[in-house]
């Protein structure tokens, strides 16, 4: 879990020379730099530091995030840092920045973490803003921000330590490729979540079983009426194969999911423990699951996704 | 008084001294008369003063004398495990219980945990036991501080370590937030008994290589069950004011406000309830289900006396 960025040689005396300069944060190589982004006592008027920063490397995460910290790593987590900010009126706010091992992994905990009814606002490469908290991610980087109330005044604050932090970090991607693979028609684009494991798989849909699940990265997206897409990408052709063939034993073989009796379904159909139909289909690596409320709306989802 | 303890206070006090060979006895002791009432009743507070939603809860449920008695030397476990607003024990809530207590004339009321002391200031805890005058017992997470208690029936596991504290009460009150936990999806009365489990022995909750598969969350439930077995208390009060239903169990996520506080001694009947007021289906909660398979509760909420009201 080493930072092995462009500063990685010379981690001390570069973040010394980042925070002296107050220049920017693009690259990972340590902690010293992850403090840097901080903002410092009236970066933001009205608000300063309220203790010293709480800094977690690796599997140090469990020491902060309790019971939590398994979905992180299942992304990928580097480090992170902690600073709470207080406002001359008493407003409290916290501050967390999580370094991930890659932009896609930032992406995922981001779209993970985010309710999709939040407030979209204006900060790094997509931002929520919801009651009384705010994600948003940036290259590499996760930034959370929690206001211990819902007032303006804390909102407003933390908002402002937002801005001052994405104001330091420069670096920039774009969302993972896979997120194409889900039809712009009819998506809802706050709903997308990629996925990176079982963990985050089952908290959006649970199969059950784990049998045929060990995608290399998935991503899911909500349609219209109820019905949302999972999108499995396998790596290799051979391995989707593989994988839905122990997929489909476990759906035949358990009692989570039935067999859909349909008249001519142009793809496996069945139905899960609440209802739902769950359409399957095939291309390429990757394994598409197309969740609706009826047979229609999941096999005519399926076949948008397969076009 | 808010006190952290380590290994060599714990061994001054003499409270860990003959511990082991009392064991059996104290964990009784600690467990409660706690008579299951059959059918179960639970009780469950509401309203938005959240202190008078638990004083309702607790006197539904058959009131504080029922499961504290004067002269009672009471533990509280209350969840800090982070600050975030719907992740931890109102202070309310706490408030209330202490004051019941007290009012039944209680020897002695402290709050264990081994949580750092910051949590238990973000949250506001600090400041209720401060000014109610109970006991903040805060200790190191060293292994020399809990103690093993076997678990002859456990099917996960065979061991648990409790704080060695606990056994010097006689009486513990659980006193879980319920929420969002996205590796078993539902945390409340059942899984907040990890608090009085050693950090290193909980780990082994979670299975080595963890994948979340279907294996893992039925080890970490089973074993979260066992530990259920072993100890068991007198009275279970949970918060279900205002709680995340998402980013679990640490937050921050969207938070569900039903106003309400549950009480009673049926752990099982409390989870599947509080599962319930945000749509899970208990059977569906690996925990729930093996508790009440494995005879510790009620999952069947039809065959439980439910008393709610409001406060007045």
């Amino acid at each position: 879990m080493s930072g092995t960025g462009r500063w990685g040689s010379a981690p001390a005396l570069i973040a010394l020379l980042l925070a002296a300069a107050g220049m920017v944060l693009t690259a990972g190589g340590g902690q010293d730099e992850l403090l840097s982004v901080l903002p410092a006592d009236g970066a933001v008027p009205g608000w300063s530091r309220d203790g010293a920063p709480q800094e977690f490397v690796g599997e140090d995460l469990y020491t902060y995030i309790d019971g939590g910290a398994e979905i992180y790593q299942e992304y990928g987590f580097r480090r992170m840092v902690v600073q709470d900010y207080q406002s001359s009126a008493g407003r409290s706010v916290s501050l967390e920045i999580f370094e991930m091992a890659t932009p896609a992994a930032a992406y995922g905990i981001y779209t993970f973490k985010r309710s999709g009814q939040g407030r979209i606002v204006p900060l790094g490469s997509g931002t929520e803003l919801e009651d009384y908290y705010l994600n948003y991610w940036k290259g590499r980087f996760l930034v959370t921000l929690t206001g211990f109330d819902a007032t303006t005044p804390t909102i407003d604050g933390l908002l402002a330590v937002a801005g001052a932090v994405d104001k330091k970090l420069t670096e920039g991607a774009g969302a993972p490729d896979l997120v194409a693979a889900l039809p712009g028609e009819g998506l809802r684009p706050q709903s997308v979540k990629y996925l990176k494991g079982l963990l985050g798989l089952n908290n959006i849909y649970p199969f059950y079983t784990a049998r045929g699940l060990a995608f290399a990265e998935a991503v899911k997206g909500d349609y219209e009426e109820g019905a949302f897409l999972i999108v499995l990408d396998y790596g290799s052709p051979e391995a989707r194969v593989k994988a839905w063939a122990e997929l489909e034993a476990f759906l035949q073989g358990g009692d989570r999911f039935k067999k859909a009796e349909v008249r001519g379904p142009a793809f496996p159909l069945y139905v899960d423990g609440k209802g739902r139909y769950a359409a399957f289909a095939e291309t390429g690596n990757r394994l598409i699951v197309a969740v609706g409320p009826g047979p229609d709306a999941a096999v005519g989802l399926a076949a948008r996704a397969i076009r | 008084m808010t006190r952290t303890i380590g290994r060599r206070d714990f061994i001054k006090t003499g409270a860990g001294a003959g511990l082991t060979l009392a064991m059996g006895k104290a964990l009784f002791a600690a467990s409660g008369a706690a008579p299951m009432t059959k059918p179960p009743v639970v009780g469950v507070g509401i309203g938005e003063d959240y202190g008078q939603a638990a004083g309702k809860a607790i006197a539904l449920a058959g009131g504080m004398k029922v499961f504290i008695q004067k002269g009672t030397k009471v533990a509280l476990l209350a969840n800090v495990q982070s600050r975030h607003p719907g992740t931890h024990t109102k202070p309310e809530v706490l408030r209330t219980v202490i004051g019941l207590c007290k009012k039944v004339g209680a020897a002695r009321i402290d709050c264990l945990s081994w949580q750092p002391v910051k949590q238990w200031e973000d949250t506001g805890l600090k400041a209720v036991c401060d000014a109610e005058g109970v006991g903040l017992r805060l200790f190191e997470k060293d292994e020399a501080l809990f103690k093993p208690v076997p678990i002859p029936k456990g099917l996960a596991l065979k061991e648990a370590r409790i704080l060695a504290a606990y056994f010097e009460y006689d009486r513990l009150i659980n006193m879980p937030i319920t929420k969002d936990h996205a590796g078993n999806k539902f945390t409340g009365s059942l899984k907040n008994l990890m608090g009085l489990n050693s950090p290193e022995n909980n780990r082994t909750f979670h299975k080595a290589n963890w994948k979340t598969d279907p294996d893992d969350i039925a080890h970490l439930d089973q074993s979260i069950v066992d530990l259920n077995q072993v100890v068991k208390p007198a009275l279970n009060v949970v918060d279900a004011t205002e709680f995340i239903v998402s980013n679990g169990p640490f937050g921050p996520g969207q938070i569900f406000t039903p106003q309400k506080v549950v009480a009673g001694t049926d752990r099982v009947a409390i989870d599947a309830y509080c599962a319930s007021l945000w749509g899970l289906k208990p059977a569906d909660i690996v925990q729930i289900k093996k508790a009440s398979e494995q005879g510790l509760g009620l999952i069947d909420l039809d065959k439980v006396v439910l008393k709610e009201d409001y406060y007045y």
